[in-house]
């Protein structure tokens, strides 16, 4: 399997490091194995997208990056630290301060305003942005006193995006971003995505099985049946504009 | 306010169906913990002022005559503080604008104002003056009956005298806080007094110079709670001036009516707000796991923005906590109102100085407490499951639920005739295990609280029916002040409008049984009594033996003794020579300690021929020839006191079964909130997760009857199979209570249930119909259009 680090990016810092990676799920007497021997590097400021089709592995990749579980083999590197040592409370202070998540489902609390729910992940960060710039950003401004069931699916995804900017993370998590999203929505969804990386340099993670979507990454890495089968970077990233599917 | 507290707010508002559900069971729990224990505060605080005020007595010692000067000899027995001798007779009154004759007690106190033991506190007036001797005391509640103040004359036939007697003043005494007549069980001020007289006045009138036939005193600390000892060793020196009755404090009529209310009190102060505050608890708790189920995602996603466990579980815990501050406050509140309610209901019984609804701020800390840990023991699974969710799993959608085959379905031959619908019903029900428990437990407890409520109720008239109706059937009770011969009997039989009239003659006596002894009395009867008639637990009357006693079965119990056994007689009275007797009966009372004899055999044994030293008579009921025969009854010199047994049934009636009544019909409206709540709650929650599967059955033509229909059987099968399972438990606490209720003075009487377990089952069903109305409702208005778009 070719090492994902190339020479093009090795010049930025790695963010993230999966080094051997492994997840075996134990569903009652069998175990399934969901991702094997995947090695990557994550840097810093890229966009990177990770392509599959169902069951290929992503989310659970997905959710080992973003420390929401723990890899049964390999090591994960944040910058210097092993990930896989870390304590519960250690994983939850790393979700807090470096991942935003974006759900395929936006996964808003319905009982909160689209401005309520930015402010449930500024209260709990260190070094949050302004929560009505962010909104401004991501063009709610006049929807932000809406709650989630009287907004259409872009603008609940726009209000989620918000969401995980507004905590200023190192690193956005998309989960089919636009999975639940029509055409034209969804490209002003990838294109704030892009935006997001360009004005405030974070990275940007997205998982799809839309090959099309894959088109505005840096580099795109191919997974199936849990195996990284190619890591393509992209030379001219289209914009968001310029894509169809 | 953060954020998440917001959405708790909201959530809270977004539920306020299921969260009234809860709020009110767990408010009526704690409104019966603040209730039961204030008014416990408030009767105890209350009792220890007044017998302060008063210098209640720890003993009395009621004696025939005794030289008050032979009393000193009591001062020496260790642990005798202090003694008054006085004079105590019963009398009858005569007011005149009331046709029918009453009774009173007289006491004398000492001429000069002093702190005596067992003193009066004065309402109106003063105490005696130096300008007359014939002053008179009256009880205060007695003379507001009557319209009599200070300044007025009433007359008492005293020692065979009329007497006209000044009033100085008008008072209560804290051994006369539950004032009861004779033969009664509930006070009546308007027909029985207690009339305190000059010392000097009362040693004059009754020819007690000297002397006196009480004695009331006070002990030290040290042996006020084992008197006993103290007690007999005073009975054995006055031995020979006839001690015929010694009691200490706790067997003092007035003070064992309030401690057993106050023992009550303290008894359900513990019991009733338990059932509640665990079945809020456990509804709560049904209600906080699917809610914990409902938010698996949102508590995903605030792990995934890095919010820790902790935070997550407290947040879940508040919503118990919101609960439980809103139930503990609106608890605390309803539960002051009520025993504000209980307190004016006792200044109907008893007679207190200063008997008020006090707000004790440490009854209401603990009930804010208590809610709050219900809250929180409630809230407390659902959190714990939120906690443990890793977020990842937390993010996936939950597996499908259990869908395999439940027990019934082994029943072939009866699984394979139910409907599509009862199926459906039946595996919901095994399924939702908690849910199912939870729902069984609580009507069971609801039914629990109803059938003792209403097994009580009927208790309480039983108890007034077959003691006033079955037992007792005169008209009119008379008591002599000494034995009299068969003339009396002729002499009454000819008194205006008696149709009947049969003789008693009661014998005072101590039945000694070895080591059982206990100070009672005997009633002789004729052989076929028709104004007194004993019956067996049946209620089949039974007869007088010739021979021999006839015995209640307390009394029997008390003395270790059944039919057939022998026991020993001293009489308390004249030659006071100890007899054998066979107990040849035992007969069933609720009130008091009895035995019977043939009044013809009982005169035999104490020695005379014929004795009678009492009448009970049947009369003819037009109010003018009552009142002609009351006239009679009033100018009668031999008589010590005249009961009217009408009126003193309608007031038992009026004051006890009205006033139990109100207590027990909102016992039974507390567990209506039960099955009220129950039902609705878990129905509230089984639609809330089933929206699509309604929204399908929509879809698939049903009505919104039909579907209601399918949520009115789970609910209303689990509500019934609880119902089912707590009448036993009810009868069994109401087992419990009738045992502890089982005192010397009266008994509660263990109903025949069947009646209030039908009763209960359907007054359970038509709460949990009431709930389904409200769920009815939600089927009705609920958009399952919307439903059947919802991502699961």
């Amino acid at each position: 399997m070719a090492h994902p680090t190339s020479a093009e990016h090795s010049s930025r810092p790695t963010l993230l490091r999966l080094a051997e990676i492994g997840k075996t799920y134990h569903m009652g007497e069998v175990d399934v194995r969901v991702l094997k021997h995947v090695n990557l590097d994550i840097y810093e400021g890229e966009i990177l997208a990770i392509l599959g089709p169902s069951g290929s592995g992503k989310s659970t990749m997905l959710n080992l990056i973003g420390g929401m579980d723990r890899a049964s083999e390999g090591t994960l590197w944040y910058r210097e630290r092993d990930m896989t040592r870390f304590s519960t409370g250690e994983l939850t202070r790393y979700r807090r301060e470096t991942i935003g998540f974006v759900f395929q489902f936006y996964n808003l609390v319905p009982t909160l305003t689209a401005r309520e729910n930015v402010l449930v992940s500024t209260e709990i960060s260190r070094n949050p942005l302004d929560v009505d710039d962010v909104l401004g950003m991501v063009g709610l401004t006049d929807r932000m006193d809406h709650f989630p069931s009287q907004m259409s699916g872009g603008e609940q995804q726009r209000v989620a995006i918000a969401r995980a900017l507004a905590k200023n993370p190192e690193l956005m998590l998309c989960d089919e971003p636009t999975g639940a999203l029509d055409f034209e929505t969804g490209k002003k969804v990838l294109r704030l995505l892009v935006e997001v990386r360009e004005k405030l340099n974070k990275t940007v993670l997205i998982i799809t099985h839309n090959a099309a979507i894959a088109e505005v990454a840096d580099r795109v890495v191919r997974l199936r049946s849990g195996e990284i089968v190619e890591v393509h970077e992209n030379t001219h990233p289209k914009a968001p504009e310029e894509i169809i599917w | 306010m953060s954020v998440l507290d917001r959405k708790l707010r909201r959530e809270l508002l977004g539920s306020v169906g299921m969260i009234l559900a809860i709020t009110s069971i767990m408010a009526i729990g704690i409104a019966a913990y603040v209730a039961l224990n204030s008014a416990y505060r408030n009767l105890t605080i209350a009792q220890r002022h007044y017998y302060n005020e008063c210098r209640m007595a720890d003993f009395t010692l009621e004696l025939k005559k005794v030289p008050v000067a032979d009393l000193e000899a009591l001062k020496e027995i260790p642990g005798v503080v202090e003694i008054r001798p006085r004079i105590s007779f019963a009398a009858t009154v005569d007011i005149e604008r009331t046709v029918e004759p009453l009774n009173g007690l007289v006491l004398s106190l000492p001429n000069e104002r002093r702190h005596t033991i067992n003193d009066i506190l004065l309402k109106r007036g003063g105490y005696f003056s130096d300008r007359r001797d014939n002053e008179v005391i009256v009880n205060d509640a007695f003379a507001r009956r009557h319209g009599l103040h200070p300044g007025m004359y009433i007359h008492l036939l005293l020692n065979n005298q009329r007497q006209e007697l000044y009033i100085v003043g008008t008072a209560i005494s804290s051994e006369f806080c539950y004032l009861l007549g004779p033969g009664t069980m509930v006070p009546d001020p308007k027909r029985f007094g207690v009339f305190y007289l000059k010392q000097t006045f009362a040693e004059e009138i009754f020819d007690f110079r000297g002397a006196a036939n009480q004695v009331v005193g006070v002990l030290s600390p040290d042996v006020r709670a084992k008197p006993q000892e103290v007690i007999r060793r005073a009975e054995t020196l006055l031995d020979s001036y006839g001690v015929f009755n010694s009691y200490p404090l706790r067997d003092q009529a007035s003070h064992r009516f309030i401690d057993n209310e106050i023992q009550g009190l303290r008894a359900f102060g513990v019991i009733n707000p338990t059932i509640f505050l665990v079945v809020a608890s456990l509804v709560l708790n049904v209600l906080m796991t699917r809610l914990a189920e409902q938010q698996r995602v949102v508590v995903g996603t605030l792990k995934a923005l890095g919010y820790n466990n902790w935070q997550i579980f407290l947040h879940f815990l508040k919503f118990g906590l919101c609960i439980g501050a809103i139930g503990g406050t609106i608890g605390s509140g309803l539960g002051y109102w009520i025993s504000t309610g209980m307190t004016s209901l006792y200044l109907l019984f008893y007679q207190f100085p200063n008997l008020v609804s006090g707000i004790y701020p440490d009854v209401i800390a603990e009930a804010v407490l208590i809610s709050l840990c219900c809250g929180i023991l409630g809230s407390f699974n659902g959190a714990r499951v939120v906690m443990r969710l890793e977020p990842a799993e937390a993010m996936r959608a939950k597996p499908p639920a259990q869908g395999g085959a439940i027990i019934l379905e082994r029943l072939r031959w009866f699984w394979s005739r139910l409907s599509f619908g009862w199926r459906m019903t039946l595996r919901n029900i095994f399924r939702n295990r908690l849910r199912t428990g939870a729902g069984i437990f609580a009507a069971a407890m609801g039914a629990c609280v109803a059938v003792d409520a209403l097994m009580l109720a009927e208790a309480i008239v039983h108890m007034v029916d077959f003691q006033f109706e079955l037992v007792q059937r005169s008209d009119i009770d008379l008591v002599l002040k000494d034995d009299r011969g068969f003339d009396t009997l002729n002499e009454l039989r000819q008194l205006p409008g008696v149709d009947y009239a049969e003789p008693m003659f009661d014998v005072a006596c101590t039945m000694v049984n070895g080591p059982y002894s206990r100070k009672s009395g005997i009633t002789g009867l004729i052989e076929h009594p028709r104004l007194t008639r004993p019956r067996n637990k049946e209620g089949e009357p039974l007869r007088i033996p010739a021979s021999g006693l006839m015995m209640s079965s307390k009394l029997a119990e008390l003395l270790h003794v059944t039919a057939g056994d022998t026991l020993t007689i001293i009489p308390t009275k004249g030659l006071r020579h100890p007899f054998q007797v066979r107990i040849t009966s035992i007969s069933d009372s609720y009130l008091g300690l009895v035995a019977y004899a043939e009044i013809g055999y009982l005169s035999g044994l104490v020695g005379e021929e014929f004795a009678m030293n009492g009448a009970q008579l049947a009369v003819r009921h037009e109010p003018e020839v009552r009142e002609a025969l009351y006239r009679e009854l009033k100018q009668m010199p031999t008589l010590q006191a005249v009961t009217a047994r009408a009126d003193t049934i309608y007031n038992v009636r009026e004051t006890l079964v009205k006033n139990q009544r109100v207590f027990i019909y909102l016992l039974v409206g507390f567990a209506g909130v039960i099955f009220f709540g129950t039902v609705l709650n878990s129905s509230l929650i089984s639609l809330a997760e089933r929206q699509r599967e309604v929204a399908t059955l929509r879809v698939l033509g049903y009505n919104e009857w039909q579907i209601g229909g399918l949520f009115a059987r789970e609910s209303l099968l689990t509500n019934l199979v609880g119902t089912l399972a707590g009448l036993p438990l009810g009868y069994g606490l109401n087992v419990a209570v009738t045992a502890a209720y089982d005192t010397e003075m009266f008994r509660i009487p263990l109903v025949n249930p069947t009646g209030v377990c039908v009763a209960v089952v359907i007054v359970g069903t038509l709460f949990g119909v009431a709930a389904h109305l409200v769920v009815q409702r939600s089927i009705f208005t609920m958009d399952w259009l919307e439903a059947l778009k919802t991502k699961e």
